[in-house]
Formats: C-alpha cells, sequence, structure tokens
C-alpha cells in the first residue's frame, strides 16, 4: 500500500540581482523553509534532491548536491542527488520525491532549487544560455536566449486565435500587482495597462512586461507522508494528488503541435495529472502556471483547460485570472514578477499553492481546495504538472 | 591572446565556451553532415531499414534502432511561414538585426525548420518570401594532436536568406 506524500513546509530567499554565492542563496532559502515548521530541524530529514541547472556553468561546480547538504546542515541517508530539467528542476525534484516517499524509500526529503545567473560579467550567462536548448541545432541559430522563440510564439497565437497586445498586457498587469506586496519577489511594483503597453520592445510584439527577468535565488520545501507530517504540524495537510511531465521532442523543428500556439504536450501532461489525481480542470480553484513570457500563460489557461483553445486572450483580458476570476494565476506573481531562478520555480510555485490550500496565501482565494502547478522547460520541450490538494487521492 | 582574469587560459581553447558544434571526425559521428555543407548541401539522415527520415541526422535510427542509415538531401529553398526580428540587444555571437524564421521546406520532417536568416535588413522580410540555404564559414576548431601540436580544422555552418528579386 502506497503512503501519500504531502507539502509539509517551505521558505524562498529574496529573488533578485544577488550579492551573493550559489551556496549562500541556498543556505537563505534552507533556513526560511525551517523557519517555516519550527519543529522539524536538518537532522529530521533523510533525503536531499537539488534542482539546479546553471551551477555547472555560472558557479563551475557540478555533483552539487552534496556541496549543498554540507552546507545547509543535512546528512542525507535515502537520497542525495540533484536534478536537471531547467526551469522544470524543482518541479521535477517534488515528482520524485514524492515517490521516495510513497515508496517507502525516504521519509522526510529536501527539495532545494537555486541558481546564481548573475556573474562578475554580464555576457556570460546570456551567452551561456546557448546551452538552455539544444546546442548544436538551436542554440547555434542564436536561439538560446528565449524571447525570439516566444515572440514567434505570441505572432502565431494572434495569427490563429486572433489575441492582442493588450491580453498579453493583461498578464503582465495581474501578475506584477499579485507581486507588488511579496517581499521575496524580484519586482515588487504595481503595474498599469498603460505602462505596460508603452514598454520598450525586446522583440515584436514582447516588450519589457512581457518577459519575465534573469534571477538569482533559491527555494526549499519539504516534501513527506501524512502521517510523519502530522508529528510536525497542526496545519492542514497538502497531498500531492498527482503529477506528470511529458517531453516529445528537443529541436524545435520537430515541435509536437501543429503550430507554436498549440501546445499539445502541454494538454497531454494535464490530461494525465488530472487522470492520477482524479480531479478535472474545473476543479482547480487556483494555479501557478509557467508565466514565462505572458503569451505563454494565455496558452496555458488554454491547454490546461481553464477556458478553450483560442480563447486565453480572452481569458487573461477579463479578469479570469485574477482575484475572483475563475482560475486566478500566479497569485504570488508568477515568473514575470517573482523572477525565475530556473531550478527553483517550482519549489516557489510549490510553497504558493501549499499556501492557498492551508489557508494562508497573500492573496488568499476563498475556500481553496484544488491547485495545479505547471512548468515548462527548454525550447517549449517539456511539460511539468503537478495537482495538490487537502485530501488524498482515494 | 590574453584572457581576462584567467591568465592561465592565454591561447587555450575552451570548448565549454564554444557557440558552434564541434563538427569534426574526432568529435562528431555526424561530421558527414558538415562535410556535405561545405559542398552546399542541406542534408540529413534516412534509415535504410524502416525508411524514416529524421533531423537533426542521427547515427542510429530512433523509430527501428538500426544503425545502418544514409544521408539525403533536403531542399534548398523554402517559405518564412513567421519570422521574429530583434534589433537591440542581440546576444554575443550574432549581429543586429538577429532574424528567425520557422521555414517551411516543403518536405518531412522539416516543414516547420526554425533558423536564423542572414544578408537581411531589418524591416524587410515577410511572410511567405522564398528563402534559400546560406552556408558560411565559422572559426576553425582547434583540435591537440600531442606531438603533432594544435591542428585546425575547418568549419561552416548555415542560415537561410532571402532570395534576391
Ligand atoms: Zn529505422
Amino acid at each position: 500500500m502506497a503512503r501519500n506524500a504531502v507539502i509539509l513546509a517551505g521558505g524562498q530567499c529574496k529573488w533578485g540581482v544577488r550579492e551573493a554565492h550559489l551556496v549562500d542563496l541556498f543556505q537563505e532559502a534552507a533556513k526560511a523553509c525551517f523557519n517555516d515548521i519550527p519543529t522539524l530541524k536538518p537532522k529530521d530529514v533523510d533525503g536531499l534532491i537539488v534542482a539546479s541547472s546553471y551551477a555547472g556553468r555560472c558557479s563551475f561546480q557540478v555533483n552539487t548536491a552534496p556541496v549543498i547538504a554540507e552546507r545547509v546542515g543535512v546528512k542525507p541517508t535515502s537520497i542525495c542527488t540533484r536534478c536537471d530539467t531547467l526551469c522544470a528542476g524543482g518541479s521535477t525534484g517534488i515528482i520524485l520525491a514524492t515517490g521516495l516517499v510513497q515508496a517507502g524509500a525516504a521519509d522526510i526529503v529536501m527539495v532545494a532549487g537555486g541558481e546564481k545567473l548573475y556573474t562578475p560579467q554580464k555576457w556570460e550567462v546570456f551567452y551561456s544560455e546557448l546551452a538552455s536548448v539544444d546546442h548544436d541545432w538551436d542554440g547555434v541559430h542564436g536561439m538560446g536566449l528565449p524571447p525570439p522563440f516566444f515572440a514567434l510564439t505570441a505572432q502565431e497565437h494572434m495569427m490563429h486565435y486572433g489575441s492582442t497586445k493588450e491580453q498579453l498586457a493583461a498578464v503582465s498587469v495581474a501578475n506584477y500587482n499579485y507581486a507588488a506586496t511579496n517581499p521575496v519577489a524580484q519586482m515588487q511594483k504595481n503595474l498599469t495597462l498603460e505602462e505596460a503597453m508603452n514598454a520598450p520592445v525586446v522583440v515584436p510584439p514582447l516588450t519589457l512586461y512581457d518577459c519575465c527577468p534573469i534571477t538569482d535565488g533559491a527555494a526549499v520545501c519539504i516534501i513527506t507522508t501524512d502521517e510523519i507530517a502530522r508529528k510536525f504540524t497542526d496545519r492542514p495537510l497538502v497531498y500531492i494528488r498527482g503529477t506528470a511531465q511529458v517531453c516529445l521532442n528537443s529541436v524545435s523543428a520537430n515541435f509536437p503541435g501543429a503550430h507554436l500556439a498549440d501546445w499539445m504536450h502541454t494538454k497531454m501532461a494535464g490530461e494525465k495529472a488530472y487522470a492520477r489525481a482524479k480531479v478535472g480542470p474545473g476543479d482547480i480553484k487556483v494555479a501557478q502556471t509557467h508565466d514565462c513570457f505572458s503569451i505563454s500563460e494565455v496558452i496555458e489557461v488554454e491547454e490546461l483547460g481553464f477556458c478553450k483553445k483560442g480563447e486565453g486572450g480572452d481569458f487573461c483580458g477579463s479578469k479570469q485570472i485574477e482575484i475572483g476570476g475563475k482560475v486566478p494565476v500566479n497569485t504570488d506573481g508568477g515568473l514575470l514578477a517573482c523572477g525565475h531562478p530556473f531550478g527553483a520555480t517550482g519549489i516557489r510555485q510549490g510553497i504558493e499553492v501549499m499556501k492557498q490550500l492551508q489557508g494562508r496565501a497573500r492573496h488568499q482565494v476563498k475556500d481553496a481546495d484544488i491547485a495545479l502547478t505547471h512548468n515548462l522547460s527548454g525550447a517549449n520541450a517539456e511539460h511539468t504538472i503537478l495537482i495538490y490538494g487537502r485530501e488524498p487521492v482515494k | 591572446m590574453a584572457v581576462l582574469g584567467i591568465p592561465i587560459l592565454e591561447d587555450l581553447y575552451p570548448s565549454t565556451m564554444d557557440m558552434w558544434p564541434l563538427e569534426a571526425k574526432e568529435f562528431n559521428r555526424n561530421w558527414q553532415f558538415y562535410e556535405n555543407l561545405k559542398q552546399g548541401r542541406l542534408t540529413t539522415t534516412k534509415c535504410k531499414g524502416c525508411g524514416l527520415v529524421s533531423y537533426p541526422p542521427r547515427v542510429i535510427c530512433p523509430e527501428c534502432y538500426s544503425e545502418d542509415l544514409e544521408y539525403v538531401d533536403l531542399p534548398k529553398k523554402g517559405k518564412v511561414i513567421v519570422f521574429s526580428e530583434e534589433v537591440k540587444g542581440v546576444p554575443l555571437g550574432f549581429q543586429s538585426p538577429l532574424i528567425h524564421a520557422v521555414i517551411d521546406l516543403g518536405v518531412d520532417p522539416a516543414r516547420r525548420v526554425l533558423s536564423r536568416i542572414v544578408n537581411c535588413a531589418a524591416g524587410t522580410l515577410k511572410r511567405g518570401d522564398e528563402v534559400q540555404l546560406a552556408v558560411f564559414e565559422v572559426p576553425a576548431l582547434p583540435i591537440d594532436k600531442g606531438k603533432l601540436g594544435t591542428v585546425m580544422s575547418e568549419r561552416v555552418f548555415f542560415a537561410f536568406e532571402p532570395v534576391k528579386k
């Protein structure tokens, strides 16, 4: 009989341009995590999964897990490893930890994600992004930095479904306003539609606020079983009900959709996660989706089934992603405003939905009982989804 | 040439910082792709076992796992389906305007190939425009051959360019 996995606690350090080393950021995030659950001590943790993709390039450090274990004061006895799925690394870590605790191969697993991307010379991280996509076939064409790819995606969404620049801007406005009071977000300011519409061009039709920034940061959460969690907390338990990770291609020429705005692999991942969680899109009360670009969130709300395919622009433009809307999305500010230290993002999302389901989020969704997190990674090559709930799957 | 802050790297080649593929036979079993490019041919591999044409080229067929593959030519002309143009903030290694296009080469599996568009002024490309293969030299790969010293292995890469009307 498999055990039930829960997310027990979590925390993150201040995200942004940080005067700190990669291992400093992990230490700060681990402290924030233990502050969230004072009854739990580092010695209680028996497993560690580290999510960091740029440690090798920007910090000259591979085999990161033992390095982080030592710095955060845990001594793993069941698992101590790193996963690298770039933007989905944190979610991948949570999926792996879930499987391990469900199977009884680990009891209390720390999932820690982080990146130090700002190096002493500004060119280096941009240049290293050539490694974020298939190096020899896409990076070599200058597709490492993602704005051109998502500019093409936005154009094809506009061509096929008639979405507008104003609808994209509505996503940025919603997410910035969610983050305005988030003390650990990179961007803590309100944004108006006018500001978003008049921002400097990045790659048309994308302008400044359509794109998430480059971010230093880390986040840490704890995955364990419901029985163990009960020994440490009286808060409502937040179960990991179902997960999915879909990868159908790597090179952009083999993109699985009919065009770049047809994310059939997102839909496939959603259907799989919904089936495993025994819920449907209509049950999701709050979601954190991968808003690396405003257009991403527009397409994600479609493919995840929150609205019909092609109506994501209307959905986001008519405040359905805001508190009081059909499915509030990225309620802590998302990637656009919190920032995006790749391996940490999925953990940040997990922490926000944990707080939502426990009724202690900054922008609380009333009666939230089922929540979803989503990441995309690479040149839109992989989709990762987790569904959390107040009850286990029965 | 001095490397700022790391004097020990003077005149050394770090492949971990190379934006171009390691195309040489010593480092790449798909070296023939690049040799064909030097002849002005855009090619990929076809499986002699099951007939599958893969792009990019492989050393093993992803469908039937046969190792019996041959190089076949892809069309050198295609049509622009959609494109993006980056004028400011172009990353190191590329010139402004940095133009990317999804190109239809008219055959599977090359109906939506993402490529850089070169030899094209900003603001002149249009959807539906015809583009053609453009092969260009990139810096040679310095390979350490022990007692023989360092041998420079010539390299090329490709993009597409507008067909002159
Ligand atoms: Zn075959």
